[in-house]
């Protein structure tokens, strides 16, 4: 301990255990900053989500078109499943990754990229044929709630696919070669939560209309 | 340390006690000037009465851990500065036993005080013995009060007519922001929220003139929406009633009855928000000015109902209270003598 | 000190870079230590803004049936004062201090991520600067600084004053929240070898409370914010009554958001206390482990309490006593901080300077608002005193009175460290002592003004008895405390460039911040001394009788 010496310790000082980490915060300190930043960084955006998915809630049969007269659940179903099974797919790339299977990782990388913009673009017909019904974040309050979510969420899907697109590029131009996974699960941590809220948002929206 | 310089600390010490007890005077002198009218402990009602019985028990307690606090405070200032003693004093920790107890006394004043509080909430609920109240309800508008008694089938403004000994129930709804209802004396507030349709019971044992006003930001002139509530007693009230429920009187005067014809008429275009039962029953932008003679304010309480005032209002009454819904209407004199004639003889 | 530069910068060979020319050293830099001070000044400027329209306000209530503004400007400066003393006032304060001390007392050479803080702290200049740049279009927001709807709503506020409100607070809260991530970081994972978590500082860990709070308080607002916007641009309905929607539900949005909000903005400046009590009382802190313990309570409490600001709107006797009792709850927590200050100077040997003059005041104030608080909690107190003076005079004890106090503590405790000189302690003597006095002539009387009947936020109010003294009184406090500032003003001037040389460790201190240069090196230690107890620098002075001998 060369620092403590020239600090003037005594012997007796420098000898002295020094306190050890445990448990949580042991394993906090050893977990890299990049991911524990995305971690809480998804935990503050659930707040968010959950004051929008609140609202929606609370207007649930509000006066106007509801959900169950416009809603075309089959079909969003089937999105739905595209952007579900892309967080599968993107386990499957990271696995990929972690064996040093280049391959591996740049075909399910597409295919989650690929998975993520068929949701964007079932999103986009719904809307398009909802704003043709007359069905519109003006028209009601159903329109209001339902575009706020389902536009900010799918606001985050797109944020995930420019993400995943910019790393796509990064391992065919060879960046992750070396072994350097921390941008891909950083991200990943990200689109497997942009998917999780869907799951909620998918519940509260869509499958209410069927219990009810 | 740096700041051991003795004597001048010492002088500073003597200098800083005796600009505490100036502060201290000070302060105590506005407890006094407020100590002359203080709506708030003169409740008018079991339900007003309810809220100050509270306060003086949350008052003690408040007190008390106060003069415990700011007295350790003080004891340590005094006893623990430091006076040149060398070296360091002796290093605690902390001591468990304490922290038990400082933890544990204040849940038991609290939960005392949380008992009397859901007492209390309750008392101010509760709908009056028997249920016998009258229905009233209050609309709150960007920046006066309309009233109507829906069982009367009256309607007025501005100043709230009750019977004393009985207890009202006052429906409070909203033309567009919100609003609150606050009569100090009769106890506790209540939002008056576009959309969503609140009530209280309102009592005043006895006669009087109570004062209060709209206590939630509502824009522009929520300063001048003053609240004047008056509890008659009972023979009273039944003349007031019956006095409302007239129409509009019939101008007797010459000037009451050009100003009636102002009114009516397209230059004044008055009765395009005013109603006066009985000559134009339209409109319900403004107040209504039935018996707008028997009120005892203007514009919510920002002048006081006398021939003069009036016609101040009328000659311009964005100068008496910028900003309110009534435009100038740019009255020529002659106009304005004859409406503030007719509108102070609807008595 | 040598000045190099560590990490990438310092292995690229230095040609002549914008780093050159000091405006834009400060301008560019990602250093923790420069965006702390940036923080603060900016912060110190808004403060300034808000308190010219404190100023303007008790000018204007001087007297009854005053005229020196108008209705319309009223508002907006009331607006503008609240807004701003706690979006650009009191928070970059905290955020300032945050900045510059957490990784110094955690051991640590800068934040977790340095671009990221720099970002922040350009978010939060940005913010500030386009909410004030409302008054140029002559409509700055008149809507109070929670913005009730419908009141904000377009048949209603149809100027752009709300959206400044809504954009302004909106850019600065991201970067408010970014930041907190970044210190939440910084605190897990970059702590000297040694410091534990139930070893750090109280400051750091007040401040990674506060940071928490901030990460799940602030994304409610950015939404109702963004909800508020789609009502007013795309026609959307969320608070609009006339369509179905709901102005009770912005309350609870916003309050969400709100109550946290205070305690954000007091709970960094409980840790100054805490750190700055047991230096001047020569003690440690007594009950750390009770201290740091409440401020986890209280970060969950605050999250259970905020309808105690909608006791007014008619939620029920339920769900006011549910929030009545989670508000009473809080206090336990607090209080159990309040006891701890105060035996932490029970048997020390107490040093009277300007930072601890402003630390007892704190402590004596924000006992006064504390309790206040504890009253308005009190439903049926509350549905008498809600929104008026003697809220008023609540927020102001515990913001001013509390949050502000320790600001100036902790001022005058940590300037050496920043700028190498200390304050000047005769005037810190004069600036304690006026603002002590202008604070309780400014607010006391407000208490009794909100009793007998006064609302908050009216332009101007009728001649009632002891409405004009009383308010008058108050002004004339008001102006103590602009001498207050002035002098304070003065003395950074004047100590920054005349101030007695302050060394590494004028206060003879036990937290790493002192075992560096003042000001510190961009890379801030040399080398990080032995962290074996919440007192590294106390062991390493009293080898004889160490704290980690005793287990602490
Ligand atoms: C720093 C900011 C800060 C802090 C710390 C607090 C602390 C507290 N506040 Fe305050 N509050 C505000 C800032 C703050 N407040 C603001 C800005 C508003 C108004 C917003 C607006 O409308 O514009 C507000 C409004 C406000 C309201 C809403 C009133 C209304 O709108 O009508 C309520 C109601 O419950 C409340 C309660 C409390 C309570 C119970 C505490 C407690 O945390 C206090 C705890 C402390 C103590 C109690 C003192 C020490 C304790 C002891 C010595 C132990 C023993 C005590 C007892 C046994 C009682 N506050
Ligand atoms: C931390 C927060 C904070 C601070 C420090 C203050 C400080 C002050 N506040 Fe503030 N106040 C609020 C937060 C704060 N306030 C909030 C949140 C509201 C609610 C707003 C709302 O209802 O929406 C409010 C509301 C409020 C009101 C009620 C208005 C109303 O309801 O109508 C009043 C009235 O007196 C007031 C007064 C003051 C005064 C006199 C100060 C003084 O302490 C200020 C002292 C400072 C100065 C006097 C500045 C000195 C200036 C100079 C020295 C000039 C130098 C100039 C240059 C160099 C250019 N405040
Ligand atoms: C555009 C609508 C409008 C028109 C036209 C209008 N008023 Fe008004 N009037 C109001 C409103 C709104 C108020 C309430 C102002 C306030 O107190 O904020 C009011 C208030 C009043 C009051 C005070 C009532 C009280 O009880 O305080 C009188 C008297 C009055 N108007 C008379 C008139 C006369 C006479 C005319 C025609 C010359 C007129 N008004 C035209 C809207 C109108
Ligand atoms: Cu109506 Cu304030
Ligand atoms: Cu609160």
């Amino acid at each position: 301990m060369s620092g403590a010496a020239s600090a003037g310790l005594s012997e007796q000082q420098a000898r002295a255990p020094m306190p050890v980490p445990s448990g949580a915060d042991a394993a906090l300190a050893r977990t890299d900053p990049h991911k524990l930043l995305m971690g809480f960084f998804i935990s503050s955006e659930s707040f968010f989500f959950l004051s929008l998915i609140v609202t929606y809630i609370t207007f649930h049969g509000a006066t106007g078109p509801q959900a169950k007269d416009v809603l075309d659940v089959p079909l969003t179903g089937l999105f739905s499943i595209a952007l579900f099974a892309s967080s599968g797919t993107l386990y499957l790339a990271e696995r990929g990754m972690h064996r040093g299977n280049r391959a591996q990782l740049r075909l399910w990388l597409l295919v989650t990229i690929a998975l993520g913009a068929i949701f964007i673009a079932g999103q986009a017909y719904e809307y398009h044929h909802l704003i043709d019904e007359g069905v519109t974040i003006s028209s009601g309050l159903f329109g209001t709630t339902f575009f706020t979510l389902t536009g900010f969420h799918g606001l985050h899907v797109i944020i995930g696919l420019v993400a995943l697109s910019i790393l796509a590029a990064l391992t065919f131009a060879g960046d992750f070669d070396e072994g350097n996974e921390m941008p891909l699960t950083t991200a990943g941590l990200y689109w497997h939560f942009v998917d999780a809220v869907w799951v909620v948002v998918f519940s509260v929206v869509y499958l209410w209309t069927l219990v009810s | 340390m740096r700041v051991g310089r003795k004597g001048l600390m010492h002088r500073r010490r003597r200098w800083g006690a005796i600009a505490l007890i100036v502060a201290a005077g000070l302060l105590a002198w506005p407890a006094t000037v407020g100590a002359e009218a203080n709506p708030m402990f003169d409740p008018q009602s079991g339900r007003a009465r309810a809220v100050v019985d509270l306060t003086w028990v949350v008052l003690f307690f408040v007190a008390l851990v106060f003069i415990i606090a700011e007295g350790l405070l003080i004891f340590a200032l005094v006893r623990y500065r430091h006076r040149g003693e060398a070296g360091e004093p002796r290093q605690t920790f902390g001591n468990r036993r304490l922290e038990i107890t400082w933890t544990a006394i204040p849940i038991v004043i609290l939960i005392f005080v949380f008992i009397l509080t859901v007492r209390a909430m309750r008392v101010i609920a509760a709908p009056p013995a028997g249920g016998d109240a009258l229905n009233v309800t209050l609309i709150g508008h960007q920046w006066w009060w309309e009233y109507r008694y829906p069982d009367l089938g009256i309607v007025t403004a501005n100043e709230l007519h009750i019977p004393a000994g009985k207890t009202v129930h006052l429906q409070l709804e909203s033309a567009d922001v919100i609003h609150d209802f606050w009569v100090p004396q009769l106890g506790r507030k209540m939002d008056v929220v576009p959309g969503k349709i609140n009530s209280i019971y309102v009592q005043s044992d006895n006669p009087g003139v109570f004062d209060g006003a709209c206590a939630e930001y509502c824009g522009t002139q929520h300063a001048w929406m003053r609240i004047k509530v008056i509890a008659d007693s009972p023979a009273d009230f039944d003349q007031w009633v019956q006095a409302q429920k007239a129409t509009g009187a019939q101008p007797a005067s010459p000037d009451a009855l050009a100003g009636r014809g102002i009114f009516l008429s397209s230059a004044g275009n008055c009765a395009s928000c005013h109603t006066i039962n009985g000559t134009a029953n339209l409109a319900n932008v403004g107040p209504d000015l039935t018996h707008v003679g028997s009120r005892t304010t203007i514009g919510a309480g920002v002048l006081t109902n006398t021939s003069d005032n009036m016609a101040r209002w009328l000659t311009n009454p964005q100068q008496v209270k910028p900003g309110n819904l009534m435009p100038d209407l740019r009255l020529t004199p002659d106009e304005v003598r004859a409406l503030t004639a007719y509108l102070e003889s609807l008595k | 000190m040598t000045v190099e530069l560590t990490g990438q910068e310092g292995l690229r060979p230095r040609a002549r870079t914008p780093g050159d020319v000091l405006l834009l050293r400060w301008l560019a830099t990602v250093d923790h230590k420069q965006i702390g001070i940036m923080y603060l000044m900016g912060a110190v400027f808004f403060f300034l803004i808000g308190g010219v329209e404190a100023l303007l306000i008790r000018i204007q209530l001087a007297q009854p049936n005053a005229t020196v503004l108008s209705p319309e400007v009223y508002n907006q400066i009331f607006t503008m004062h609240g807004t701003t003393m706690i979006f650009l006032a009191v928070m970059p304060l905290l955020a300032g201090f945050v900045n510059y001390f957490v990784p110094l007392m955690i051991g640590a050479n800068d934040m977790a991520f340095p671009r990221l803080n720099a970002f922040s702290l350009w978010l939060f200049i940005f913010g500030g600067l386009l909410l004030n740049f409302s008054f140029l279009t002559g409509h700055a927001p008149d809507i109070g600084w929670f913005a009730y709807a419908p009141l904000t709503e377009q048949p209603y506020a149809l100027s752009n004053g709300v959206n400044y409100w809504i954009l302004g607070p909106l850019v600065a809260s991201v970067g408010t929240i970014l930041t907190a991530l970044n210190v939440i970081v910084t605190i897990l994972t970059m702590r000297a070898p040694g410091m534990t978590l139930t070893k750090v500082p109280l400051f750091v860990w007040m401040s990674l409370g506060q940071a928490i709070l901030i990460i799940y308080a602030f994304p409610p607002l950015t939404a109702s914010q963004a909800m508020l916007l789609l009502d007013r641009e795309l026609g959307a309905h969320f608070f609009d009554p006339a369509a179905g929607g709901s102005p009770v539900l912005w309350q609870h949005l916003f309050w969400f958001f709100g109550h946290p909000e205070v305690y954000i903005m007091i709970l960094p400046a409980w840790g100054m206390i805490s750190e700055l009590i047991p230096v001047f009382s020569r003690k440690p802190i007594f009950g750390y482990p009770f201290v740091a313990a409440s401020t986890v309570a209280i970060v969950f409490l605050s999250m259970t309490v905020w309808a105690h600001h909608m006791f007014a709107v008619g939620m029920g006797d339920l769900a006011d006593g549910f929030f009545a009792a989670a508000s009473f709850s809080i206090a336990v927590p607090t209080g159990v901080k309040v006891w701890n200050w105060i035996f932490t100077m029970i048997g020390g040997r107490l040093r009277f300077t300007t930072s601890m003059l402003f630390a007892i005041g704190f402590i004596a104030m924000f006992v006064m608002g504390g309790l206040t608080g504890v009253m308005v909690a009190v439903v049926p107190f509350d549905q008498q005193v809600t929104d008026t003076y003697f809220l008023v005079a609540h927020f102001h004890y515990v913001l001013f009175g509390g949050s502000l106090l320790a600001i100036l503590a902790g001022a005058y405790y940590w300037f050496p460290k920043m700028t190498g000189r200390l304050l000047d302690e005769r005037l810190g003597k004069w600036h304690f002592w006026t603002t002590l006095i202008g604070f309780n002539m400014t607010f006391f009387p407000m208490h009794i003004l909100g009793i007998i009947g006064m609302p908050r936020r009216v332009y101007t109010y009728p001649n009632l008895p002891g409405w004009g003294e009383i308010n008058l009184f108050e002004t004339l406090g008001t102006f103590l405390l602009t001498i207050s500032v002035l002098i304070f003003l003065w003395n950074l001037w004047h100590s920054l460039r005349n101030g007695e040389v302050a060394g590494d460790d004028p206060w003879d201190a036990w937290t790493l911040e002192w075992a560096t240069t003042s000001p510190p090196p961009p890379h801030n230690f040399d080398h990080v001394p032995p962290v074996r107890s919440r007192r590294p620098l106390w062991d390493l002075k009293h080898p004889e009788d160490p704290d980690w001998r005793h287990g602490e």
